[in-house]
């Protein structure tokens, strides 16, 4: 048997009886033992701890995952709501400005008619003053004509006397 | 019969040596063991539960290194019984399952990563675990039990109503299937991984540099298949023991 060449290597294996190929005995119940006992101790030691550990964290990011979604949902609702909020105080604040500009304008409107009625009453107690003391001063501007006309005629008649 | 003497005045190669079926045999009582199968099984074993240990001593929320590419290797092992056997009844038979997988996959690559042949054996040679016919036929005769539990627990004795669906026709050829299924996962999984072996060994016997290279990557790549199949196809008949009929049918 210690030709290499397979086939006739196994063929004569079998036909010897001890050694060969195919050759069942007891080491086919105490490896599969052995196996099952390997599928233990890994079960014990690598995969029920490891896939407690991926289950964990697969736990773990779906909760945080919702979390963080139910957060994003509760901020975008907050935003619209501030915006929705924001928009009519804008709203608000520009009727408040039209009103008060309104009112200014009357205001304003207001003091100018007044003033220019005062401007006119005043203008016009002035222009009675300026015509009374005018008046008044041609009155007396007669008066004294009339003696100025007395003296040259006066005169007049001394010198020719 | 040119050729195998051809063959036969190589032998003498100072390189390299091939064994076929030649064991180390242990003698505990009555029994025999191929003890050059438990020597690396141990190892993969071991090699296991260190990572596991490494990767689970301090469990992060954050996970990095170890625990990183075992919680990969975790998750990868549920998407796959998730797919075969369904979200309802996948996760007790995630351990199997992944057992079958991790098992299969780190003594396929330990057999073809790691030197073995350094190390001498009074007889045989140290390889794969899954080069043995005795492990791969445990391991498929374990699938067989665990989708007849499969079918059992869920089912009570329902469960020889699958014999009989879709037709009543059915029922020989799923009980001939019954006996296929671990002899085509047994051999499938011995075939390949010792064959992988074997190419490697006679390139190496008759080029030993750089040649046999390209033939050990592929050696990896089916190793690494060969791995998935075996657990995809162990998923695949659990979930099918499984499967619900709709009453309707009946």
């Amino acid at each position: 048997m210690i030709h290499w060449t397979v086939l006739l290597a196994a063929e004569a294996a079998a036909s010897e009886g001890g050694g060969g190929l195919f050759d069942l005995d007891a080491t086919l119940p105490l490896m599969a033992i052995q196996f099952l006992l390997l599928m233990v101790a890994l079960n014990a030691v690598f995969y029920k701890p490891l896939g407690k550990s991926i289950d964990d964290r697969d736990n773990y990011i779906r909760t945080t995952q919702a979390e963080a979604k139910e957060r994003l949902e509760q901020t975008k609702r907050l935003t619209q709501q501030y915006e929705t909020e924001l928009a009519s105080t804008r709203r608000q604040s520009q009727a408040v400005i039209a009103e008060a500009q309104a009112a200014a304008q009357k205001i304003a409107a207001e003091r100018v008619a007044q003033a220019q009625q005062e401007a006119q009453a005043q203008r016009e107690q002035v222009q009675v003053e300026l015509d009374q003391q005018k008046a008044e001063a041609l009155a007396s501007l007669e008066q004294q004509v009339g003696a100025l006309s007395q003296q040259i005629l006066d005169k007049l008649l001394e010198a020719k006397a | 019969m040119d050729m195998l003497n051809d063959l036969i005045t190589i032998q003498h190669f100072p390189l390299a040596e091939l064994e076929v079926g030649h064991h180390l045999y242990w003698q505990i009582g009555s029994l025999k063991l191929h003890g050059q199968v438990f020597l690396t099984s141990w190892f993969v074993i071991a090699a296991l539960v260190t990572i596991s240990v490494l990767a689970t001593r301090n469990v992060q929320m954050v996970p990095s290194g170890v625990q990183n590419l075992m919680e990969y290797a975790l998750e990868f092992i549920r998407d796959l019984a998730k797919g075969q056997i369904g979200e309802k009844d996948y996760r007790p038979w995630v351990p199997f399952i992944g057992t079958l997988f991790l098992f299969i996959f780190v003594s396929n690559w330990g057999g073809a990563l790691i030197p073995w042949k350094l190390v001498a054996l009074p007889e045989g040679e140290l390889a794969a675990p899954t080069s043995d016919i005795n492990t791969t036929v445990a391991l498929a005769l374990l699938t067989s039990l665990a989708y007849f539990y499969a079918g059992f627990s869920k089912k009570g004795l329902g469960y020889f109503g699958n014999y009989v669906q879709p037709v009543a026709f059915m029922l020989p050829f799923k009980i001939i299937e019954d006996f296929t299924k671990p002899l085509s996962l047994s051999f499938r999984l011995f075939g390949n991984i010792l064959a992988d072996e074997l190419v490697v060994g006679v390139l190496v016997l008759l080029v030993p540099l750089f040649v046999p290279l390209p033939v050990m990557a592929l050696g990896l790549f089916t190793s690494a298949i060969q791995a998935l199949i075996f657990a995809t196809l162990a998923a695949a008949y659990i979930g099918e023991a499984m499967e619900e009929h709709g009453e309707e049918h009946e």
